[in-house]
Protein backbone atom coordinates (compact mmCIF):
# COMPACT_ATOMS: atom_id res chain seq x y z
CA UNK A 1 0.00 0.00 0.00
CA UNK A 2 2.92 2.32 0.89
CA UNK A 3 4.68 1.39 -2.58
CA UNK A 4 1.43 2.42 -4.45
CA UNK A 5 0.72 5.71 -2.61
CA UNK A 6 4.93 6.72 -2.77
CA UNK A 7 4.51 5.60 -6.53
CA UNK A 8 1.49 8.00 -7.02
CA UNK A 9 3.26 11.03 -5.25
CA UNK A 10 6.61 10.42 -7.08
CA UNK A 11 4.82 10.93 -10.27
CA UNK A 12 3.18 14.43 -8.74
CA UNK A 13 6.28 15.45 -7.74
CA UNK A 14 8.26 15.31 -10.47
CA UNK A 15 5.72 16.68 -12.71
CA UNK A 16 5.81 19.53 -9.62
CA UNK A 17 9.56 19.83 -9.79
CA UNK A 18 8.84 20.60 -13.57
CA UNK A 19 6.21 23.04 -13.94
CA UNK A 20 6.71 25.45 -17.53
CA UNK A 21 7.94 28.35 -15.42
CA UNK A 22 7.83 30.66 -18.62
CA UNK A 23 4.72 30.05 -19.93
CA UNK A 24 3.38 30.50 -15.81
CA UNK A 25 4.81 33.97 -15.69
CA UNK A 26 2.90 34.19 -18.96
CA UNK A 27 -0.01 33.26 -17.82
CA UNK A 28 0.39 35.59 -14.82
CA UNK A 29 1.16 38.72 -17.33
CA UNK A 30 -2.32 38.02 -19.74
CA UNK A 31 -4.31 37.99 -16.25
CA UNK A 32 -2.45 41.26 -14.97
CA UNK A 33 -3.04 42.77 -18.38
CA UNK A 34 -6.77 42.20 -18.75
CA UNK A 35 -6.98 43.71 -15.03
CA UNK A 36 -5.37 46.84 -15.94
CA UNK A 37 -8.11 46.87 -19.01
CA UNK A 38 -10.91 45.81 -17.14
CA UNK A 39 -11.56 42.99 -19.27
CA UNK A 40 -13.01 39.38 -17.94
CA UNK A 41 -11.38 36.09 -17.68
CA UNK A 42 -13.64 33.02 -18.89
CA UNK A 43 -12.52 29.63 -17.51
CA UNK A 44 -13.67 26.25 -18.79
CA UNK A 45 -12.91 22.72 -19.70
CA UNK A 46 -14.71 19.02 -19.74
CA UNK A 47 -15.51 17.22 -16.67
CA UNK A 48 -13.25 17.53 -14.15
CA UNK A 49 -11.36 20.28 -15.75
CA UNK A 50 -14.85 22.02 -15.51
CA UNK A 51 -15.17 21.46 -11.81
CA UNK A 52 -11.45 23.35 -11.29
CA UNK A 53 -12.47 25.98 -13.97
CA UNK A 54 -15.61 26.33 -11.30
CA UNK A 55 -13.46 26.21 -8.35
CA UNK A 56 -10.95 28.92 -9.97
CA UNK A 57 -13.61 31.26 -10.41
CA UNK A 58 -14.67 31.36 -6.88
CA UNK A 59 -11.19 31.95 -5.46
CA UNK A 60 -10.46 34.19 -7.98
CA UNK A 61 -13.28 36.44 -7.49
CA UNK A 62 -13.27 36.44 -3.98
CA UNK A 63 -10.51 34.45 -2.24
CA UNK A 64 -8.13 36.99 -3.54
CA UNK A 65 -9.47 39.62 -2.53
CA UNK A 66 -10.09 37.94 1.07
CA UNK A 67 -8.06 40.21 3.13
CA UNK A 68 -9.33 42.54 1.73
CA UNK A 69 -13.41 42.25 1.26
CA UNK A 70 -13.50 46.30 2.42
CA UNK A 71 -11.53 47.20 0.44
CA UNK A 72 -12.67 49.36 -2.73
CA UNK A 73 -10.05 48.12 -5.01
CA UNK A 74 -11.14 46.99 -8.20
CA UNK A 75 -11.74 43.19 -8.72
CA UNK A 76 -11.56 40.37 -11.04
CA UNK A 77 -14.33 39.38 -13.46
CA UNK A 78 -13.47 35.60 -13.70
CA UNK A 79 -16.48 33.91 -14.92
CA UNK A 80 -17.38 29.87 -15.77
CA UNK A 81 -18.30 29.21 -18.94
CA UNK A 82 -20.81 28.83 -19.82
CA UNK A 83 -22.64 30.10 -16.67
CA UNK A 84 -25.89 28.49 -16.23
CA UNK A 85 -26.64 24.73 -16.71
CA UNK A 86 -29.25 25.78 -19.37
CA UNK A 87 -26.88 27.16 -21.39
CA UNK A 88 -24.42 23.83 -21.90
CA UNK A 89 -27.79 21.54 -22.03
CA UNK A 90 -29.22 23.94 -24.62
CA UNK A 91 -26.20 24.24 -26.80
CA UNK A 92 -25.72 20.38 -26.59
CA UNK A 93 -29.41 19.69 -27.05
CA UNK A 94 -30.27 22.18 -29.86
CA UNK A 95 -26.62 22.30 -31.93
CA UNK A 96 -24.18 20.06 -30.71
CA UNK A 97 -21.95 18.97 -27.74
CA UNK A 98 -18.94 20.67 -29.45
CA UNK A 99 -20.68 24.46 -29.31
CA UNK A 100 -21.30 24.12 -25.69
CA UNK A 101 -18.48 27.18 -25.03
CA UNK A 102 -17.83 28.32 -28.14
CA UNK A 103 -21.60 29.38 -28.34
CA UNK A 104 -22.01 31.20 -25.10
CA UNK A 105 -19.08 32.96 -25.43
CA UNK A 106 -19.52 34.59 -28.79
CA UNK A 107 -22.24 36.19 -26.56
CA UNK A 108 -20.25 37.78 -24.36
CA UNK A 109 -16.35 38.03 -25.74
CA UNK A 110 -15.01 41.87 -26.49
CA UNK A 111 -11.44 41.92 -27.48
CA UNK A 112 -9.93 43.13 -23.61
CA UNK A 113 -10.99 39.68 -22.56
CA UNK A 114 -8.83 36.61 -21.73
CA UNK A 115 -9.65 32.53 -21.75
CA UNK A 116 -8.15 29.91 -19.72
CA UNK A 117 -8.99 26.41 -21.27
CA UNK A 118 -8.08 23.47 -19.05
CA UNK A 119 -8.69 20.16 -20.77
CA UNK A 120 -6.27 17.30 -20.10
CA UNK A 121 -5.61 16.21 -23.62
CA UNK A 122 -5.71 19.55 -25.48
CA UNK A 123 -7.79 17.97 -27.68
CA UNK A 124 -11.37 18.36 -27.12
CA UNK A 125 -13.16 19.51 -29.82
CA UNK A 126 -15.68 21.79 -27.85
CA UNK A 127 -12.43 23.53 -25.90
CA UNK A 128 -10.74 23.73 -29.54
CA UNK A 129 -13.85 26.23 -31.00
CA UNK A 130 -14.17 28.15 -28.02
CA UNK A 131 -10.05 28.57 -28.12
CA UNK A 132 -10.33 29.30 -32.06
CA UNK A 133 -13.20 31.68 -31.66
CA UNK A 134 -10.34 33.70 -29.12
CA UNK A 135 -7.56 33.28 -31.45
CA UNK A 136 -9.85 34.70 -34.36
CA UNK A 137 -10.20 37.96 -32.31
CA UNK A 138 -6.78 38.04 -31.13
CA UNK A 139 -7.96 37.50 -27.76
CA UNK A 140 -5.26 36.10 -25.41
CA UNK A 141 -5.72 31.84 -24.69
CA UNK A 142 -4.20 30.55 -21.40
CA UNK A 143 -3.88 26.54 -22.61
CA UNK A 144 -3.73 24.51 -19.83
CA UNK A 145 -3.24 20.85 -20.81
CA UNK A 146 -2.00 17.37 -19.90
CA UNK A 147 -0.12 14.38 -22.37
CA UNK A 148 1.44 16.22 -25.16
CA UNK A 149 -0.72 19.22 -24.80
CA UNK A 150 -2.61 18.56 -28.11
CA UNK A 151 -4.29 20.92 -30.04
CA UNK A 152 -5.06 23.56 -27.21
CA UNK A 153 -1.00 23.70 -26.23
CA UNK A 154 -0.82 24.80 -30.51
CA UNK A 155 -2.89 27.19 -30.45
CA UNK A 156 -2.32 28.91 -26.83
CA UNK A 157 -0.29 32.53 -25.76
CA UNK A 158 0.27 31.35 -22.37
CA UNK A 159 1.51 27.23 -23.12
CA UNK A 160 1.02 25.55 -19.68
CA UNK A 161 1.34 21.88 -20.51
CA UNK A 162 2.09 18.85 -18.22
CA UNK A 163 3.63 16.45 -20.07
CA UNK A 164 3.07 12.99 -18.99
CA UNK A 165 1.80 9.64 -20.86
CA UNK A 166 -1.23 9.86 -22.55
CA UNK A 167 -4.06 8.86 -20.17
CA UNK A 168 -2.44 10.17 -16.87
CA UNK A 169 -5.74 11.94 -15.75
CA UNK A 170 -5.35 11.71 -12.35
CA UNK A 171 -1.63 13.33 -12.29
CA UNK A 172 -2.25 16.13 -15.00
CA UNK A 173 -5.50 17.24 -12.87
CA UNK A 174 -3.52 17.02 -9.54
CA UNK A 175 -0.88 19.50 -10.90
CA UNK A 176 -3.64 21.92 -13.01
CA UNK A 177 -5.08 22.49 -9.40
CA UNK A 178 -2.36 23.24 -8.01
CA UNK A 179 -1.12 25.39 -11.04
CA UNK A 180 -4.17 26.92 -11.06
CA UNK A 181 -3.77 27.64 -7.03
CA UNK A 182 -0.37 29.16 -7.59
CA UNK A 183 -2.44 31.91 -9.78
CA UNK A 184 -4.96 32.66 -7.01
CA UNK A 185 -2.19 32.73 -4.46
CA UNK A 186 -0.04 35.30 -6.43
CA UNK A 187 -2.74 37.77 -7.22
CA UNK A 188 -4.12 37.09 -3.46
CA UNK A 189 -0.23 37.87 -2.49
CA UNK A 190 -0.30 40.77 -5.13
CA UNK A 191 -3.39 42.76 -3.73
CA UNK A 192 -2.37 42.43 -0.11
CA UNK A 193 0.97 44.26 -1.16
CA UNK A 194 -1.45 47.00 -3.28
CA UNK A 195 -3.43 47.84 -0.75
CA UNK A 196 -0.35 47.65 2.00
CA UNK A 197 1.33 50.51 -0.14
CA UNK A 198 -1.58 52.44 -0.85
CA UNK A 199 -2.67 52.18 3.04
CA UNK A 200 0.77 53.51 3.56
CA UNK A 201 0.79 56.67 1.37
CA UNK B 1 -18.44 54.73 -31.43
CA UNK B 2 -15.05 53.21 -30.50
CA UNK B 3 -12.46 54.42 -27.49
CA UNK B 4 -8.74 52.51 -27.46
CA UNK B 5 -6.07 53.45 -25.48
CA UNK B 6 -2.33 52.88 -26.05
CA UNK B 7 0.17 53.89 -23.22
CA UNK B 8 3.13 55.92 -23.47
CA UNK B 9 6.74 54.09 -22.51
CA UNK B 10 9.79 54.62 -20.67
CA UNK B 11 13.07 53.62 -22.82
CA UNK B 12 15.60 52.82 -20.67
CA UNK B 13 18.75 50.98 -23.08
CA UNK B 14 19.34 50.69 -26.41
CA UNK B 15 17.16 53.92 -27.99
CA UNK B 16 18.49 55.06 -31.35
CA UNK B 17 19.32 51.48 -32.24
CA UNK B 18 15.84 51.11 -33.94
CA UNK B 19 16.74 53.26 -37.21
CA UNK B 20 16.78 51.41 -40.53
CA UNK B 21 20.35 53.02 -40.72
CA UNK B 22 21.76 50.77 -38.21
CA UNK B 23 19.29 47.43 -37.97
CA UNK B 24 19.60 46.87 -41.58
CA UNK B 25 23.97 46.20 -40.78
CA UNK B 26 23.76 45.06 -37.12
CA UNK B 27 20.65 43.55 -34.88
CA UNK B 28 18.91 46.85 -33.05
CA UNK B 29 17.43 46.39 -29.59
CA UNK B 30 15.96 48.33 -26.75
CA UNK B 31 14.55 47.67 -23.21
CA UNK B 32 11.35 49.54 -22.21
CA UNK B 33 8.55 49.80 -20.25
CA UNK B 34 4.97 50.40 -20.94
CA UNK B 35 3.59 53.02 -18.05
CA UNK B 36 0.22 53.75 -16.69
CA UNK B 37 -0.09 57.04 -18.51
CA UNK B 38 -1.73 56.80 -21.96
CA UNK B 39 -3.13 58.32 -25.08
CA UNK B 40 -6.71 57.96 -25.68
CA UNK B 41 -8.69 58.17 -29.39
CA UNK B 42 -12.33 58.36 -29.32
CA UNK B 43 -13.73 57.86 -33.07
CA UNK B 44 -16.99 58.25 -34.18
CA UNK B 45 -19.20 57.51 -37.65
CA UNK B 46 -22.34 59.27 -38.28
CA UNK B 47 -24.13 61.01 -41.07
CA UNK B 48 -22.83 64.52 -40.68
CA UNK B 49 -21.34 64.68 -43.23
CA UNK B 50 -17.84 66.74 -42.86
CA UNK B 51 -14.48 65.13 -41.22
CA UNK B 52 -13.52 66.64 -37.40
CA UNK B 53 -10.62 66.43 -35.92
CA UNK B 54 -10.71 67.02 -32.37
CA UNK B 55 -6.96 67.68 -30.29
CA UNK B 56 -5.05 70.72 -29.46
CA UNK B 57 -7.37 72.87 -32.54
CA UNK B 58 -10.68 71.66 -33.97
CA UNK B 59 -10.72 71.01 -37.33
CA UNK B 60 -14.08 70.66 -39.60
CA UNK B 61 -13.40 70.22 -43.19
CA UNK B 62 -15.04 68.45 -45.90
CA UNK B 63 -12.16 66.79 -48.25
CA UNK B 64 -9.41 64.79 -45.95
CA UNK B 65 -6.47 66.62 -48.05
CA UNK B 66 -7.41 69.70 -46.64
CA UNK B 67 -6.80 68.24 -42.90
CA UNK B 68 -3.80 70.24 -41.62
CA UNK B 69 -3.18 67.55 -38.81
CA UNK B 70 -0.86 65.30 -41.24
CA UNK B 71 -0.98 61.98 -39.19
CA UNK B 72 -4.96 62.45 -38.85
CA UNK B 73 -4.99 62.82 -42.84
CA UNK B 74 -2.67 60.06 -44.23
CA UNK B 75 -4.04 57.67 -41.86
CA UNK B 76 -7.53 58.39 -42.79
CA UNK B 77 -6.36 58.46 -46.58
CA UNK B 78 -4.37 55.30 -45.93
CA UNK B 79 -7.65 53.57 -44.34
CA UNK B 80 -9.88 54.64 -47.28
CA UNK B 81 -12.38 56.15 -44.57
CA UNK B 82 -14.82 58.08 -46.68
CA UNK B 83 -16.53 61.78 -44.25
CA UNK B 84 -18.97 61.54 -41.53
CA UNK B 85 -16.22 60.70 -39.00
CA UNK B 86 -15.36 62.49 -35.63
CA UNK B 87 -11.96 61.74 -34.30
CA UNK B 88 -10.87 63.18 -30.78
CA UNK B 89 -7.57 62.50 -29.20
CA UNK B 90 -6.55 62.76 -25.33
CA UNK B 91 -3.51 62.42 -23.66
CA UNK B 92 -2.54 62.11 -19.76
CA UNK B 93 0.55 63.69 -20.48
CA UNK B 94 1.45 66.10 -22.83
CA UNK B 95 3.36 65.73 -26.40
CA UNK B 96 6.48 65.95 -27.02
CA UNK B 97 7.91 65.25 -23.60
CA UNK B 98 10.07 61.91 -24.28
CA UNK B 99 7.60 59.27 -23.48
CA UNK B 100 6.68 58.03 -26.56
CA UNK B 101 3.39 59.90 -27.56
CA UNK B 102 3.64 60.72 -30.53
CA UNK B 103 3.81 56.91 -32.04
CA UNK B 104 1.08 56.02 -29.00
CA UNK B 105 -1.28 58.29 -30.57
CA UNK B 106 -0.68 56.97 -34.31
CA UNK B 107 -1.10 53.35 -32.32
CA UNK B 108 -4.23 54.17 -30.65
CA UNK B 109 -5.34 55.71 -34.05
CA UNK B 110 -4.49 52.71 -36.33
CA UNK B 111 -6.25 50.38 -33.95
CA UNK B 112 -10.05 52.78 -34.27
CA UNK B 113 -9.49 53.03 -37.81
CA UNK B 114 -9.40 49.18 -38.48
CA UNK B 115 -11.87 48.60 -35.93
CA UNK B 116 -14.47 50.99 -37.66
CA UNK B 117 -13.80 49.22 -40.87
CA UNK B 118 -14.80 46.28 -38.72
CA UNK B 119 -11.28 44.55 -38.37
CA UNK B 120 -9.48 43.18 -35.67
CA UNK B 121 -5.72 43.13 -35.27
CA UNK B 122 -3.06 41.87 -33.59
CA UNK B 123 -0.35 43.97 -31.94
CA UNK B 124 2.11 42.53 -34.26
CA UNK B 125 -0.36 44.24 -37.34
CA UNK B 126 -1.06 47.36 -35.31
CA UNK B 127 2.67 48.47 -35.11
CA UNK B 128 3.07 47.74 -38.42
CA UNK B 129 -0.14 49.85 -39.39
CA UNK B 130 1.65 52.51 -37.28
CA UNK B 131 5.50 52.20 -38.60
CA UNK B 132 4.22 52.29 -41.99
CA UNK B 133 2.02 55.62 -41.35
CA UNK B 134 4.96 57.51 -39.72
CA UNK B 135 8.02 55.65 -41.09
CA UNK B 136 7.35 54.81 -44.85
CA UNK B 137 4.06 57.67 -45.77
CA UNK B 138 5.23 60.42 -43.39
CA UNK B 139 8.64 59.99 -43.80
CA UNK B 140 9.51 60.68 -40.34
CA UNK B 141 13.11 60.25 -39.27
CA UNK B 142 12.46 57.59 -36.04
CA UNK B 143 12.60 54.55 -35.15
CA UNK B 144 10.26 51.60 -34.74
CA UNK B 145 10.48 51.28 -31.13
CA UNK B 146 7.92 53.29 -29.86
CA UNK B 147 5.25 51.61 -31.72
CA UNK B 148 6.11 48.54 -30.39
CA UNK B 149 6.51 49.14 -27.15
CA UNK B 150 2.50 51.12 -27.37
CA UNK B 151 1.49 47.93 -29.44
CA UNK B 152 2.74 45.38 -27.13
CA UNK B 153 3.08 47.02 -23.76
CA UNK B 154 4.87 45.32 -20.84
CA UNK B 155 8.10 45.11 -19.85
CA UNK B 156 10.59 44.31 -23.09
CA UNK B 157 13.37 43.65 -25.00
CA UNK B 158 12.36 44.83 -28.47
CA UNK B 159 14.81 43.20 -30.97
CA UNK B 160 14.87 45.07 -34.89
CA UNK B 161 16.61 41.95 -36.90
CA UNK B 162 18.33 43.10 -39.87
CA UNK B 163 15.49 41.46 -42.49
CA UNK B 164 13.62 44.55 -40.72
CA UNK B 165 11.23 41.97 -38.79
CA UNK B 166 10.66 42.69 -35.01
CA UNK B 167 11.00 40.55 -31.97
CA UNK B 168 9.43 41.23 -28.60
CA UNK B 169 10.40 39.15 -25.59
CA UNK B 170 8.64 40.18 -22.33
CA UNK B 171 11.03 40.32 -19.24
CA UNK B 172 9.33 39.08 -16.68
CA UNK B 173 8.95 40.32 -13.03
CA UNK B 174 6.83 39.47 -9.93
CA UNK B 175 4.89 42.33 -8.06
CA UNK B 176 7.29 42.71 -5.30
CA UNK B 177 10.34 43.34 -7.51
CA UNK B 178 8.03 45.11 -9.61
CA UNK B 179 7.13 47.38 -6.60
CA UNK B 180 10.73 47.99 -5.32
CA UNK B 181 11.79 49.00 -8.98
CA UNK B 182 9.23 51.61 -9.23
CA UNK B 183 10.48 53.00 -5.75
CA UNK B 184 13.78 53.60 -7.22
CA UNK B 185 12.69 55.56 -9.90
CA UNK B 186 11.90 59.38 -10.35
CA UNK B 187 10.76 60.69 -13.40
CA UNK B 188 10.50 64.28 -14.10
CA UNK B 189 9.05 66.80 -16.70
CA UNK B 190 12.18 69.36 -17.33
CA UNK B 191 9.47 71.91 -18.64
CA UNK B 192 11.21 71.97 -22.22
CA UNK B 193 9.40 69.87 -24.89
CA UNK B 194 11.14 68.74 -28.23
CA UNK B 195 9.98 67.73 -31.71
CA UNK B 196 11.96 63.73 -31.91
CA UNK B 197 12.57 64.43 -35.87
CA UNK B 198 14.82 67.04 -35.12
CA UNK B 199 16.94 65.42 -32.69
CA UNK B 200 16.73 62.61 -34.73
CA UNK B 201 17.84 63.84 -38.34
CA UNK B 202 21.04 65.06 -36.75
CA UNK B 203 21.68 61.62 -35.81
CA UNK B 204 20.56 59.69 -38.39
CA UNK B 205 23.20 61.99 -41.13
CA UNK B 206 26.05 60.03 -38.19
CA UNK B 207 25.61 56.47 -38.19
CA UNK B 208 28.36 55.34 -40.11
CA UNK B 209 31.10 57.48 -37.94
CA UNK B 210 28.98 56.10 -34.85
CA UNK B 211 28.75 52.27 -35.71
CA UNK B 212 30.73 51.39 -32.84
CA UNK B 213 28.31 53.19 -30.24
CA UNK B 214 25.88 52.14 -31.12
CA UNK B 215 26.74 48.54 -31.75
CA UNK B 216 27.73 48.86 -27.62
CA UNK B 217 24.15 50.51 -27.10
CA UNK B 218 22.51 47.92 -28.57
CA UNK B 219 24.78 45.20 -26.94
CA UNK B 220 24.18 47.08 -23.86
CA UNK B 221 20.46 45.80 -23.76
CA UNK B 222 21.55 42.28 -23.00
CA UNK B 223 23.83 43.24 -19.99
CA UNK B 224 20.99 45.50 -18.90
CA UNK B 225 18.16 42.84 -18.77
CA UNK B 226 20.34 40.32 -16.99
CA UNK B 227 20.90 43.17 -14.07
CA UNK B 228 17.46 43.63 -14.28
CA UNK B 229 16.97 39.38 -13.80
CA UNK B 230 19.40 39.70 -10.78
CA UNK B 231 17.65 42.57 -9.42
CA UNK B 232 20.84 44.72 -9.45
CA UNK B 233 18.76 47.93 -9.20
CA UNK B 234 22.27 50.19 -8.25
CA UNK B 235 23.55 48.26 -11.67
CA UNK B 236 20.98 49.04 -13.90
CA UNK B 237 21.48 53.20 -12.59
CA UNK B 238 25.28 52.90 -12.88
CA UNK B 239 24.80 51.76 -16.71
CA UNK B 240 22.02 54.46 -16.95
CA UNK B 241 24.51 56.66 -16.07
CA UNK B 242 27.17 55.19 -18.58
CA UNK B 243 24.81 55.02 -21.48
CA UNK B 244 23.98 59.11 -20.94
CA UNK B 245 27.55 59.56 -21.37
CA UNK B 246 27.62 57.24 -24.66
CA UNK B 247 24.27 58.95 -26.22
CA UNK B 248 25.63 62.65 -25.71
CA UNK B 249 28.67 61.91 -28.25
CA UNK B 250 26.30 60.65 -31.01
CA UNK B 251 24.73 64.20 -31.58
CA UNK B 252 24.62 67.55 -30.31
CA UNK B 253 21.30 68.07 -30.17
CA UNK B 254 20.54 65.43 -28.01
CA UNK B 255 21.21 67.38 -24.45
CA UNK B 256 21.42 70.92 -24.08
CA UNK B 257 23.31 72.71 -21.03
CA UNK B 258 19.52 73.43 -18.85
CA UNK B 259 19.52 69.24 -19.17
CA UNK B 260 22.86 68.48 -18.22
CA UNK B 261 23.00 71.25 -15.20
CA UNK B 262 19.82 68.97 -13.84
CA UNK B 263 21.50 65.98 -14.60
CA UNK B 264 24.76 66.58 -12.78
CA UNK B 265 22.28 68.44 -9.69
CA UNK B 266 20.43 64.81 -9.39
CA UNK B 267 23.92 62.88 -9.47
CA UNK B 268 25.60 65.35 -6.97
CA UNK B 269 22.23 64.83 -4.56
CA UNK B 270 23.09 60.73 -4.51
CA UNK B 271 21.09 58.96 -8.04
CA UNK B 272 23.09 56.42 -9.10
CA UNK B 273 22.44 57.21 -12.21
CA UNK B 274 19.48 58.30 -15.51
CA UNK B 275 19.04 59.84 -18.48
CA UNK B 276 16.81 61.66 -20.97
CA UNK B 277 13.62 59.89 -22.11
CA UNK B 278 13.06 59.95 -25.96
CA UNK B 279 15.99 60.97 -28.55
CA UNK B 280 16.91 64.11 -26.16
CA UNK B 281 17.29 67.84 -26.27
CA UNK B 282 14.73 68.42 -23.60
CA UNK B 283 11.50 66.51 -22.33
CA UNK B 284 11.58 63.93 -19.17
CA UNK B 285 14.19 62.66 -17.01
CA UNK B 286 14.59 59.15 -15.35
CA UNK B 287 16.51 58.99 -12.68
CA UNK B 288 17.51 55.64 -10.65
CA UNK B 289 17.85 56.45 -7.15
CA UNK B 290 17.48 54.80 -3.41
CA UNK B 291 14.24 55.53 -2.19
CA UNK B 292 15.63 57.70 1.06
CA UNK B 293 17.72 60.11 -0.98
CA UNK B 294 14.75 60.71 -3.42
CA UNK B 295 13.55 63.73 -1.28
CA UNK B 296 16.80 65.48 -1.25
CA UNK B 297 16.70 64.67 -4.89
CA UNK B 298 13.97 66.42 -5.80
CA UNK B 299 14.57 69.42 -3.79
CA UNK B 300 17.82 69.99 -5.30
CA UNK B 301 16.34 69.36 -8.88
CA UNK B 302 13.69 71.71 -7.94
CA UNK B 303 15.70 74.56 -6.75
CA UNK B 304 18.07 74.45 -10.14
CA UNK B 305 14.93 74.21 -12.00
CA UNK B 306 14.01 77.38 -10.65
CA UNK B 307 17.26 78.87 -11.27
CA UNK B 308 17.41 77.49 -14.80
CA UNK B 309 13.25 79.37 -15.33
CA UNK B 310 11.88 76.38 -16.40
CA UNK B 311 8.58 77.31 -14.69
CA UNK B 312 6.93 73.63 -15.55
CA UNK B 313 9.40 71.53 -13.94
CA UNK B 314 7.87 68.55 -12.03
CA UNK B 315 8.00 65.30 -10.69
CA UNK B 316 5.93 62.73 -12.03
CA UNK B 317 4.82 59.28 -10.60
CA UNK B 318 3.93 56.77 -12.87
CA UNK B 319 3.57 52.71 -12.20
CA UNK B 320 4.66 50.19 -14.48
CA UNK B 321 1.75 48.24 -16.55
CA UNK B 322 1.78 44.99 -18.79
CA UNK B 323 -1.58 45.98 -21.31
CA UNK B 324 -0.75 47.37 -24.75
CA UNK B 325 -2.99 48.65 -27.22
CA UNK B 326 -6.54 48.17 -26.21
CA UNK B 327 -10.16 48.52 -27.52
CA UNK B 328 -11.94 49.83 -24.59
CA UNK B 329 -15.49 50.26 -25.92
CA UNK B 330 -16.94 48.96 -29.15
CA UNK B 331 -20.26 50.25 -30.03
CA UNK B 332 -20.76 48.34 -33.01
CA UNK B 333 -19.13 44.81 -32.08
CA UNK B 334 -19.75 42.43 -33.99
CA UNK B 335 -18.29 39.15 -33.65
Amino acid sequence: MYKYIDNFADEVIEQMRNLPKDEIAKAIHIIQSVYERDGRIYVFGNGGSMAMATHWVGDFNKTVFSHNLDSSIKRFQAIRLPSTEAEITAWANDVGFDMVFAGPLKNYLQETDCLIAISSSGNSLNIIKAVELAKSHHVPVIGVSGFTGGKLNELADAKIVVKTKSGAYAVVESVHNAILHLLTSYFQDYFDHIIEKNGKK
Amino acid sequence: MIITRAPLRISFVGGGTDIKEFYSRYPGRVLSTSIDKFVYIVAHTGNFGNFIMKYSKTETVEDVLEISHTRFKEALVKMEIPKGIEIASFADLPAKTGLGSSSSFTVALMKALYSIKGKKISKEETAQAACELEIDILKEPIGKQDQYAAAYGGLNVITFNTDGTVSVEPVFMDFKFKSKFENHMMLFFTGMTRSASSVLSGQKKKIDDNFETYKKMSDSVLVFRDKLLSQDLRGMGEMLHEAWQRKKTLASSVTNDSTDALYETAIKAGAWGGKILGAGGGGCLLFMAEPGTQEKIQEALEKKAKGLKLNDFKRVHFGLTVSGIDVLFNSSNIL
